[in-house]
């Protein structure tokens, strides 16, 4: 099994409403894979047919080599782990009560709880209660809870939206250390620099279709302008072309040692996202 | 099913109903009036009614209140998908917060019948009848907690509960005629067919308090439906 997801030609809609409209794509084994896309373009519907949390209106989806008939087994849930966007805790508990209750429906042993909360950076708070612990610290547990069981295929609904740059930087450690053991990231956001930063390909949602899946990479070159941003000391900001005229141009400001900085036109993927759409990603 | 997950469900539920002050008074209530009855009537034999109404009130309020309460908190605090996407079966959640119900019903019950005297209600007929109606009202609870989204509307389902079921034998103080319409409904209905059996010792009001059991477990299963259809 080369692809641990497989989508072709999937449709849902709500009522009238048509939330994802024909898409296909594969998620390969072992990568992380980016779903972007501003807020209602889809994601949170996608993860939930991917999950069995919601029935497709057409199309084919496979996921672990299973089809959506297999979802609802103990089989299929034992491969996946989800942190989705409303994912909660029982707050009057501690932090080990909650943990240990998904060990025992998972069927691990609750020495499990402890790696997990070293992986989390959280064993300090173990006895506490949910409810004395900030946003961040519970979305670590959280995580924590969707991993307990070490599933093969983790998906994760904007697991850093709303958190400051501590949590989140820990959170990507903790995805990155994952995904380097072998477990498959499928991870939706419209956090740009998240999806740089962590993922091998993103896929553009927008409206319910997929518009572009490339490597972050790929993407950056395909839609720069290849043209080159350059800073002289005078303090003037010029965008010189990639061809012969500019090469001279370049040439003449580098004899007479004018150039403080030069780099490529390199459009991050909020502004590639923006060219695609016409949308802003967040 | 699954025994491990079911023990899993209870013994959450238990814990986090320990450290719920709103919800700890619940079983507290039946023991503070059968203390309060038991004051009243000093010296007295204690009337059967008042004991079935101890009965009343500890089915409505523990079984069938904490039930609902259970289940619409899942619900309201966004912890039942967390559940749902494990490995564990609706089934496994609800029979694991029915265990969590029953042994709050059972502690609250015998405390407060000891209190009020217990001796009218041990023989077979009435421990049997006793049982059933503790289906009945925990079918009652799993029904409206499959569908109430918050724990606040569960009160708003609690007290017709609670008046209809719970109070039944108090309707003999609304000074209805003895062959009044409302009179021969009320009489149908579990609580007073139970008192009814301690002097006919008739097996026909075991059947009337079954067919109200078997009456809730309908309602409960088709609630059941409808959640399952709905996802
Ligand atoms: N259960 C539902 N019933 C009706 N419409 C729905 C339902 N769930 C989602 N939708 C609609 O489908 C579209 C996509 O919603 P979805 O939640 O998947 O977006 P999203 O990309 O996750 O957005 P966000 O970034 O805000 O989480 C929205 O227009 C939404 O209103
Ligand atoms: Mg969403």
């Amino acid at each position: 099994m080369e692809n641990s997801i497989e989508v072709n030609g999937l449709r849902k809609t709500f009522g009238h409403k048509s939330a994802i409209k024909d898409v296909s794509f594969a998620v390969k084994q072992g990568e992380i894979f980016g779903l972007l896309g501003p807020s209602g373009a889809g994601k949170t519907t996608m993860i939930k047919l991917l999950t069995g949390e919601l029935v497709k209106t057409a199309g084919e989806i496979q996921v672990q080599g299973m089809p959506p008939s297999k979802f609802q087994t103990a089989a299929f849930k034992a491969q996946i782990g989800i942190l989705s966007d409303n994912s909660a805790l029982y707050e009057r508990l501690t932090v080990y009560d909650n943990l240990k209750l998904f060990c025992r429906l998972y069927n691990e042993p609750v020495s499990r709880i402890d790696e997990m909360l070293i992986q989390v950076n959280m064993q300090e708070e173990k006895k506490k209660i949910v409810a004395k612990l900030s946003k961040g610290m519970k979305q670590r547990i959280l995580l924590a809870k969707a991993l307990i069981h070490r599933p093969k295929l983790v998906f994760l609904d904007e697991p850093t939206s709303a958190l400051d740059p501590g949590n989140t930087a820990q959170i990507h450690r903790v995805l990155q250390t994952l995904n380097e053991a072998g477990t498959t990231i499928f991870l939706n956001t419209h956090d740009m620099e998240e999806a740089t930063v962590l993922c091998d390909r993103v896929a553009f949602l927008h409206h319910g279709s997929l518009q572009e899946l490339d490597t972050p990479e790929n993407l950056r070159y395909r839609y720069s302008t290849h043209a080159f941003h350059v800073e002289t000391f005078s303090g003037n900001k010029l965008v010189i072309e990639n061809n012969e005229g500019g090469a001279e141009e370049i040439a003449k400001l580098m004899k007479h040692g004018c150039i403080k900085s030069m780099h490529t036109d390199n459009p991050t993927l909020g502004q590639i996202f923006l060219k695609v759409t016409g949308k802003e990603l967040v | 099913m699954n025994v491990q997950r079911i023990q899993a469900i209870f013994e959450k539920d238990m814990k986090d109903f320990m450290k719920n002050t709103m919800m700890f008074f619940t079983p507290l209530l039946p023991v503070i009036l059968a203390v309060f009855y038991s004051r009243l009537g000093e010296g007295e034999e204690m009337p059967l009614m008042m004991i079935y109404l101890i009965v009343g009130v500890t089915y409505s309020a523990v079984t069938s209140g904490t039930m609902m309460m259970l289940m619409a908190e899942e619900n309201e605090k966004k912890t039942l998908r967390g559940l749902m996407l494990s490995p564990a079966s609706f089934l496994d959640i609800i029979i694991g917060k029915s265990l969590a119900a029953t042994l709050l019903t059972v502690v609250s019950l015998v405390v407060s019948l000891l209190i009020m005297g217990i001796a009218p209600l041990l023989n077979a007929q009435a421990i049997m009848g006793l049982v059933l109606l503790f289906f009945f009202f925990l079918f009652l609870g799993i029904g409206i907690g499959l569908f109430v989204k918050t724990v606040g509307i569960t009160t708003a389902y609690l007290m017709p509960i609670m008046f209809l079921f719970g109070f039944t034998p108090m309707v003999t103080f609304l000074g209805f005629a003895e062959d009044s319409l409302t009179m021969k409904i009320a009489g149908a209905f579990p609580l007073p067919q139970l008192i009814e059996m301690d002097e006919t010792h008739s097996w026909l009001s075991i059947g009337v308090v079954a067919l109200w059991m078997l009456a809730a477990a309908l309602f409960a299963f088709i609630c059941f439906k409808k959640v399952k259809q709905n996802e």
